[in-house]
């Protein structure tokens, strides 16, 4: 599990050097794609069940969903990919500088520190992060409020900017 | 600095550099905040897991609801702008320079 | 705009900074930065026409880019430190890249230049927001965590603020870019001061609002955008043109009005703490930003505007616009200077 975990930690770290490196958005809202399921392993293996499901459900599902969808449609005929000249130039920096600074910490990180907290308890069927976000409808409800009220105000918001075929300069059929 | 703090930090970093350096499309911009937002996330998560603190496990489901606010402001933000501008290029977006 | 909307945009926009006032967590501070831009979007997209959209569009990116760095530094002091208490920031790490946020969501030197294009896209009434009530709540999370603030850290931004401030608004024409960069260079004069004294922080933000506020509602009464116009407020309403180019003169610190006052005071303070080289930058940058004031008090009152007939006064129409917030704010904005006795005796309570 162990292995396993820092597999997923480098794999979050290499999508997000895929999102940073400037290819198409076609591509880049792939390597987000992959970073957030990476994260959801990771979450996994850490304990936390309940929250990588709300990150695979909503994040994934719902999120990144739109923003595919927004990529496909501003598809060019020849997305750039990792592989094109600028944004390998981008990758190799990134990647290289990510690793440097990991050698810098290498030396810090010994035998236990990579180990995962609950290793001897993936049997369990309780977890603390369940009951934790239930904590939301009692003592967190003031939060939940304002969360509901930045969600009908993003409504308004959007609605506002998107409004009206004929505004703009140029009138989108 | 911890393997798992040290992985989210610099995927925090590399949103971060990638935002702020040369980008093509206002889309890629708008990717490159979600990935910081989504290495918040985890962040987040992982203390409250590590820590044992179970209360702060709402934490990181308030982040996910104002970064999916956020985003979908942005996603706003891109319609009209292709509407405004007709493209969703970065470099088109240079009528108020000095 | 429909009026309900409108409402609830405003009112939104009251929430979030009120929530950022009270909250102790960063967490809440930073639902509160994020509900203030989210509100102001609309708002300042509302005119729809291509200068806005980009200008929000500018504007939304810097916003959230700094938000998020907020809550990254506060996330990175919690796994080093163990605190997620807006006073318990400690780790310098932390404390640098919340300063370097701030910094980015006011406008402060190095990360300034979003600020005058932002505010060139948009109308008047949008900017006055934008300059002063989206200032306040940055502003109470910056005085909280200055005292761990590098303190060089604070100066050079301060310095360096003031100069670009200056400098950047020389060679120009538009009064709202010009506006702008008066913005950089006041900020600049607060966060120099923001470790010595947080109370003359506070004393310059307040008057800084009263100023500017009357800069942009004279702009919008007389309704011109570039210098040029402005040679023609002297026909509209000559007694405005003659207080807005004592205004003017204010915001640049001439010492009968109430602008003198803060920078007095700072000046002062820095002098007592043993900084007279900040002190005589600050003071020697404060002349750049002079320059274009005394341009547009000449272009406002001085010049008239080219015409054929030799009448100075228009048509009379009535006037429609309320301009008792103008008066009111145009009389804080030249009178205050004489209470300076009672605000040092206040400060040091």
């Amino acid at each position: 599990m162990t292995y396993i975990v820092s597999l997923f930690l480098l794999g979050l770290v290499l999508g997000l050097v895929a999102v940073a490196s400037n290819p198409a958005p076609y591509f880049a809202a792939l390597g987000l794609v992959v970073a957030a399921g990476v994260g959801c392993g990771v979450l996994v293996g850490y304990g936390g069940s309940f929250l990588s499901l709300v990150l695979f459900l909503i994040y994934l599902g719902g999120m990144l969903v739109v923003f595919a969808y927004s990529a496909a449609l501003a598809a060019e005929p020849f997305p750039e990919s990792w592989g094109d000249r600028s944004v390998l130039g981008y990758v190799v920096v990134y990647t290289v500088g990510v690793m440097l600074v990991a050698g810098w910490f290498w030396s810090g990180w010994y035998e236990t520190s990579w180990v995962v907290v609950d290793e001897f308890k993936e049997f369990s069927v309780l977890r603390g992060d369940t009951s934790g976000v239930a904590l939301m409808y009692s003592y967190g409800g003031g939060m939940l409020i304002v969360c509901a009220w930045v969600l009908l105000l993003t409504l308004f918001v959007v609605l506002e900017l998107t409004r009206g075929l004929s505004r703009g300069a140029l009138r989108a059929v | 600095m911890t393997p798992v703090h040290f992985s989210f930090t610099s995927a925090f970093i590399l949103g971060l550099m990638g935002l702020a350096f040369h980008r093509t499309h206002l889309l890629s911009a708008l990717l490159c905040l979600e990935g910081m937002m989504l290495s918040l996330f985890i962040a987040l998560s992982l203390w409250a897991l590590q820590m044992e603190a179970i209360g702060y496990s709402v934490a990181p489901m308030l982040l996910l609801a104002f970064s999916a606010c956020e985003a979908s402001a942005g996603l706003a933000l891109l319609v009209a702008t292709a509407r405004t501008h007709g493209t969703d290029r970065l470099q088109s977006l240079n009528l108020l320079q000095c | 705009m429909n009026p309900y909307v409108l409402t609830i945009l405003l009112s939104s926009l009251g929430l979030g900074t009120i929530l950022t006032f009270a909250s102790s967590h960063w967490l809440l501070a930073w639902m509160g930065l994020e509900i203030n831009t989210l509100a102001i979007i609309p708002i300042m997209a509302q005119q729809s026409h291509p200068r806005a959209i980009e200008a929000t569009t500018k504007y939304f990116l810097t916003q959230a880019t700094a938000a998020a760095m907020i809550l990254f530094a506060s996330t990175t002091n919690a796994w080093l430190v163990g605190e997620w208490e807006i006073h318990q920031l400690s780790h310098p790490l932390a404390t640098t890249t919340v300063m370097l946020a701030l910094a980015l969501k006011l406008g402060l030197a190095p990360v300034h230049f979003w600020l005058p294009e932002v505010l060139q896209g948009l109308e008047l009434t949008t900017g006055l927001i934008l300059s002063t009530w989206q200032k306040l709540a940055p502003f109470a999370l910056m005085i909280q965590v200055a005292p761990t603030i590098n303190s060089s850290l604070l100066i050079a931004m301060g310095l360096l603020s003031t100069l670009v401030g200056g400098w950047g608004g020389l060679n120009q024409t538009q009064l709202r870019k010009i506006l702008a960069y008066s913005s950089i260079a006041h900020l600049g004069w607060m966060v120099l001061i923001l470790q010595y004294a947080p109370s003359l922080t506070l004393l310059s933000l307040f008057l800084y609002i009263i100023m500017t506020s009357s800069a942009f509602l004279t702009l919008k009464t007389n309704n011109s955008l570039t210098i040029n116009t402005l040679a023609t407020s002297w026909t509209k309403s000559p007694t405005l043109a003659a207080l807005t180019a004592l205004v003017l003169l204010s915001l640049g610190g001439l010492p009968p009005l109430s602008g003198f006052m803060p920078k007095w005071l700072i000046l002062q303070e820095l002098t007592k703490q043993g900084l007279p080289l900040s002190a005589t930058l600050a003071a020697m940058t404060a002349l750049l930003s002079l320059y274009f004031y005394l341009r547009l008090c000449y272009a406002m009152t001085l010049t008239i505007y080219p015409n054929t007939l030799t009448a100075t006064a228009p048509w009379r129409l009535n006037f429609t616009l309320i301009t008792l917030p103008l008066s009111i704010i145009t009389i804080l904005a030249l009178g205050l200077l004489p209470l300076t006795p009672a605000v040092t005796t206040l400060l040091t309570l």
